[in-house]
Parts: C-alpha cells; sequence; structure tokens
C-alpha cells in the first residue's frame, strides 16, 4: 500500500512528464484498438464474402474437374449427393458452370455462366442479398440472369438490357440464347466481378443441352461446427451417393488466402507492438530521467534498509500506474470511436471493390468488435510497458547506497 | 547484545582507488564506542570521518581491518543481512535530511518500522509519540517541503531512532542550519541520548557538536590524533 502511495505521489513530482507520458499511451492504445476493430472488420468481412456468398466451407466435385475444369467433368447424380448431405445435416446446393462469350451491342467477353435452384442455393450462399441493383434471379423468370458490378460496366449495360450468350451445347450443336438482367451485383471478388454470370438451372441445362448432373456442390458447415468434423461428414456422404467425388474445404481449394486470414492476426500484432515500441522509447526515456534524478532518494531507501526487491517494485508501480491510467482513458476514448466504424463504419469511396487476395473490400469499411480487439491492445501495452520499465527498475534496485547519497 | 562496545573497529583500513592513485582514506583505525555514548568524531576535511561513519553504517566495506556491531563481524555478512543490519540495529541522520520528499513527515518517520513490517496501529503508536517528542505534533501531514530544516532534521532523527537502533549515526547533521536551530537539535539528541540511553556518534566540524558531545574523537589522516571522555 504504501509502494502503491508513493508511487502516485512519484507520478505527480513531474506532472507534465507524466502527462505527456500517459498521454502518448494512451494515444497508441487508442489508435491499436482502432487498428485492430478496422482489420478485423476487413478480415471477417473478406471472410463472410468468401465463405458466405463465393465458397462455402466444403466444395465437392467430379473427379479431375479442379485440374482441368470442363462442362464434361460432373457429379452424375447430384440429387442423391444433396439428399444424402441433407441427412448429415449439412445445408448444400449445386451449381452448374460453363463458359460462354457474352455479349451486348458491339462489345463482348468470356464469361463463366453459373446455373443453380434460386430457392436452394439461398441456403449455402448469401450471394442473393449481394445485388448493387435489380433483382435476383427468380425461377420463373427463366431468361433473367444477374452479373458481376465489371462484366455489367464491359458490355455497358444495366438491369432490364438483353444480353446474348454464346456457347458449344454438349450435344455439340452452337449454344446461344438471349437473356435479360435481372440484377447486377455488388463487388465481391475479383472473378465474380469482372466474368460470372449468374442464371436459373433450367435455363443453364437448357442453353448448354445439359440433361443431367453437376459441376460443383457448394456445402456449407453446421452453427459452431469444425471445418474438419464438417469435412469428415460431407466425405462420408460422398463416399456413399457419388463415389469418386472429390471432397475440398476452402482451404485446400485457396491456401494462399488461408494463409492471410491465419497470418492477419499476427500482423496485426506486429504493426501494434512497432507503435508500441515508440512508446516504449518514450517511457524508457522518462523512467530513466525519473531514476536519475532521484538517485540519492533510492541510495536513502537503501541505507536504511529498504531491499532492491521494493525499490524494483517501487519504479514497476510507477510504471504499471502510468500503463492503468492510460488503459482506462484509451479504452474510454474508444468506446465513441469504435462505437463509430462498427456501426456507421468508413467510406472509402473508390477503393470500394479492391479487391484483395481476389476478394473485394466493402465501400463502406466496418470494424469489428470482440474481445481480442481490447485484450490484444491492452495486453501489448502492458508487455511493452513492463520492458521499458523494467531496465530503469534494475538501475534503481542495484544503486549502491554510499554512491546514491553522495551523487550530486 | 552483550555488555560489550556497540562498536569495534579494529586496524581498520581504506583504500579508494582514483585513476590510477590510490587514496588511503582510513590508515588503520581502532575504536570502540560503548552503548549511550555520544560522540563527535572531528578533523579536517578529508581526515576520515564521513568515510569512518559509512563503513561502521555498513554502507561501504573496509579495505582491511575488523568492523564489529554489537558482536557481528560486518565483513563477514552478505548484502542482503547488511541490508537487514542497517534496517534494524543503525539509524542514519545525514547533513542534508535526505526525507523523501513525496511522504509526509508522519510517513517518513514511519518508513524504516514498515520496511521491519511492524503492523500499523503499532507504528503509529510509535511514530506519534516520536514526532511529539521531537517537537513536531501537528505537522504530521506535512512534507519536507511544508517544513524548515530543522523541522526537517527533526523528521530524520525521529526516522532514524525509530526502530530503537544499536547507534544512531549522524553525518554533519548541524551543517544545513543555522546556530539557533543547531542548539536546538543537539539538545534533542542530547535528551534522546540521556533519557533513552540512544548511542549516538557524529561526523562534524561544528564546534557547538563538540561542546556538547561527551566523548570527541579526532582524526587526522585517516587515524585518531587524540580521543577525549569529559
Amino acid at each position: 500500500m504504501k509502494i502503491l502511495r508513493m508511487a502516485w505521489r512519484n507520478l505527480w513530482r513531474n506532472g507534465r512528464r507524466t502527462l505527456v507520458t500517459v498521454g502518448a499511451m494512451t494515444l497508441a492504445l487508442w489508435a491499436m484498438v482502432l487498428y485492430t476493430s478496422l482489420m478485423q472488420g476487413m478480415l471477417g468481412s473478406m471472410e463472410s464474402t468468401l465463405l458466405d456468398v463465393e465458397l462455402g466451407e466444403i466444395q465437392i466435385h467430379a473427379d479431375g474437374y479442379l485440374e482441368r475444369p470442363s462442362i464434361w467433368e460432373r457429379i452424375e447424380e447430384p440429387d442423391a449427393l444433396l439428399e444424402a448431405l441433407d441427412e448429415t445435416g449439412l445445408r448444400s446446393s449445386a451449381r452448374l458452370l460453363g463458359g460462354a462469350l457474352v455479349a451486348s451491342g458491339d462489345a463482348s467477353t468470356g464469361a463463366l455462366l453459373k446455373g443453380l435452384r434460386p430457392d436452394r442455393d439461398a441456403q449455402v450462399s448469401d450471394v442473393y442479398q449481394r445485388l448493387d441493383r435489380g433483382e435476383w434471379l427468380d425461377a420463373a423468370d427463366a431468361s433473367g440472369v444477374v452479373l458481376g458490378y465489371r462484366l455489367a460496366r464491359t458490355l455497358g449495360i444495366d438491369v432490364g438490357d438483353e444480353l446474348i450468350a454464346l456457347s458449344q451445347a454438349t450435344d455439340g450443336s452452337m449454344a446461344n440464347d438471349l437473356f435479360r438482367v435481372r440484377g447486377v451485383l455488388q463487388s465481391l471478388s475479383e472473378e465474380t466481378d469482372r466474368a460470372t454470370v449468374f442464371l436459373v438451372e433450367d435455363q443453364f441445362r437448357s442453353f448448354f443441352a445439359l440433361e443431367d448432373g453437376a459441376h460443383q456442390v457448394i456445402v456449407r458447415s453446421g452453427e459452431g461446427q469444425t471445418l474438419d468434423a464438417a469435412g469428415e461428414m460431407a466425405q462420408q456422404a460422398t463416399a456413399a451417393s457419388a463415389p469418386g467425388a472429390e471432397v475440398k474445404s476452402w482451404r485446400d481449394l485457396l491456401p494462399g488466402l488461408a494463409n492471410v486470414f491465419d497470418s492477419a492476426q499476427a500482423a496485426v500484432q506486429v504493426v501494434a507492438f512497432v507503435v508500441y515500441v515508440v512508446i516504449a522509447i518514450m517511457i524508457l526515456n522518462a523512467m530513466l530521467m525519473a531514476v536519475f534524478e532521484r538517485i540519492r532518494e533510492f541510495g536513502v531507501l537503501k541505507a536504511i534498509g529498504v531491499s532492491p526487491r521494493r525499490v524494483l517494485a517501487l519504479i514497476l508501480t510507477e510504471g504499471a500506474l502510468q500503463a492503468a491510467l492510460a488503459i482506462a482513458i484509451g479504452l474510454v476514448a474508444s468506446a465513441p470511436a469504435l462505437w463509430f466504424v462498427t456501426t456507421r463504419g468508413i467510406d472509402v469511396g473508390q477503393l470500394g471493390g479492391t479487391a484483395i487476395m481476389g476478394v473485394s473490400m466493402d465501400r463502406i469499411w466496418t470494424g469489428a468488435i470482440s474481445p481480442a480487439t481490447i485484450a490484444g491492445p491492452v495486453f501489448i501495452l502492458l508487455f511493452i510497458v513492463g520492458l521499458a520499465v523494467l531496465f530503469p527498475a534494475f538501475k534503481a534496485a542495484r544503486i549502491s547506497p554510499i554512491e546514491a547519497i553522495h551523487h550530486q | 547484545m552483550g555488555d560489550g562496545p556497540v562498536i569495534a573497529l579494529q586496524d581498520v583500513t581504506k583504500v579508494y582507488r582514483q585513476g590510477s592513485v590510490d587514496i588511503h582514506a582510513l590508515r588503520g583505525l581502532s575504536m570502540e564506542v560503548e552503548p549511550g555514548e555520544f560522540t563527535a568524531v572531528c578533523g579536517p576535511s578529508g581526515s576520515g570521518k564521513t568515510t569512518m561513519l559509512n563503513l561502521i553504517g555498513a554502507l561501504d566495506a573496509a579495505t582491511s581491518g575488523s568492523i564489529v556491531l554489537e558482536g557481528q563481524e560486518l565483513g563477514s555478512l552478505n548484502k542482503k543481512e547488511l541490508s537487514e543490519l542497517r534496517r534494524d540495529r543503525i539509524g542514519f541522520v545525514f547533513q542534508a535530511y535526505n526525507l523523501m520528499p513525496v511522504l509526509t513527515a508522519y510517513e517518513n518517520a514511519e518508513m524504516v518500522l514498515w520496511v521491519q513490517g511492524v503492523d500499523a496501529a503499532t507504528r503509529r503508536e510509535r511514530v506519534m509519540g516520536l514526532l511529539e517528542q521531537v517537537g513536531l505534533k501537528g505537522l504530521e501531514d506535512r512534507r519536507p517541503s511544508e517544513l524548515s530544516g530543522g523541522q526537517q532534521q527533526r523528521v530524520a532523527i525521529a526516522r532514524a531512532i525509530a526502530s530503537n537502533p544499536a547507534v544512531v549515526l549522524a553525518d554533519e547533521p548541524t551543517a544545513n542550519v543555522d546556530s539557533e536551530t543547531a542548539e536546538t537539535l543537539l539538545g534533542l539528541m542530547e535528551e534522546l541520548n540521556r533519557e533513552q540511553g540512544v548511542t549516538f556518534l557524529f561526523s562534524t566540524h561544528d564546534p557547538q557538536v563538540m561542546e556538547r558531545a561527551r566523548r570527541v574523537v579526532r582524526l587526522v589522516d585517516g587515524n585518531i590524533a587524540s580521543d577525549q571522555r569529559r
């Protein structure tokens, strides 16, 4: 108690220095909490786009499709597979994939047509909620298609306009059809934005003269279910109903991006560490000055029998009190900023849609909040302050009383 | 503790190395201080007064010779034991008072008792009594910056005697105060010596101290030139 009292009073002997030190710590903590929240928000949004909209946790393809995607490589009885997956409790939906030349007026480009059943697909993908304008597919509107937003821009078309698609059907005939744009998607990913056309399954089959089979089954894990557990269940269902088909988790499909997500948290902490090192130098300087100014006092304390351990504790307590003040003020100051970035978000304007590892950033960059948003920056601050204070504290604890008392 | 001397120095030397030169601060000094003595050690600057007090106070180690405090040979103790010895058996009064500026008079005076682990109630009783005894009743809550030099030195005296040490070592205790205050401080220390049997050992230049001391040891060039008891 006495150490705490002494430490507290010592801090205010040079109030300005203490305020500057605490202010720097507070600012660093505030910035790091905000930065962590924004990074978590961005990564969460990217992960959500990736899993909820694009990939799902697990995908099943016919053997060899992933190495050489081809309209011929199909899961022969997708309905049996979907039924088997339904029995395991995993949500799933089949998609048909085929390349085509799409055109409007003088503009044309290659695109991937994705055929799906809107009602079933909505169980595995939120893509139907990610429209920039227009409406999602409707089974009753066979000619309606939904485009990626950059594809729409490339072709110069918008909702209500016509789209021509040309390809080779599976029966060897020339596939061509006229579609009408029902909707244009928000920016989601490089691939979807630039070259994807969604259409209903029946229309896809009709266009490509494809009677059966599916190229891809998207599977979603259950609430709280691990990826490995869901993968195991999907594997068993596939072995029974579609032998030979390949079951891959999104981590297998995009290992580079999986690594980015895994290392992103560490990257956040590295940035925090660098910011705090600058603060640590400031704290080190302030505490060294405080120790040098009080060398005689430490000498007297040691002369009258105060143990080095207690002197060490005094300096560490001074550092801890400053850190505690900074944490209290920093967290209070972070609250409104966190509220703003998590509820309103930051409009990144032209940066919206910029792809990071193929996954697009939202135009409104919102932060996320979790225990780690606060705990990470606070823990690193405490660690850095501890390190910065340790040297002056040991210096004070090891002072020879005779030299210290006669220090001028 | 037996009936022998509280302090016994035998053939003590202290050599400091300054660059390539050896400075002989003490040259085979021997003396004893009996319990209850009120002793002034005087001599010109550089005669070894402060060095002697530092060695007796276990703040520094002798180059050779033996220093025994209440039967304990200081040279045989490790740093931790020396620290405990200073805490429990030696009181210090410094020329510049050396109080903790962030602590009140009361807190400064109770410091040693706190370090000893004495409980708060006992500390309070002891320290309040001491502060009254040294004439600081009512000033317990003042910090050193709110006290005069003489008052600060009284706090330092209260701190030094709070733990009932075997000896109080006072290095030029009156050097920073005017003669009237010095007289009062000396009177206070004399009273503590007479009434409570506190052993005082001063280093001093001050003729007032030498006049009041019942034993005056004069050092010259690191050794005792004279030793007079009155």
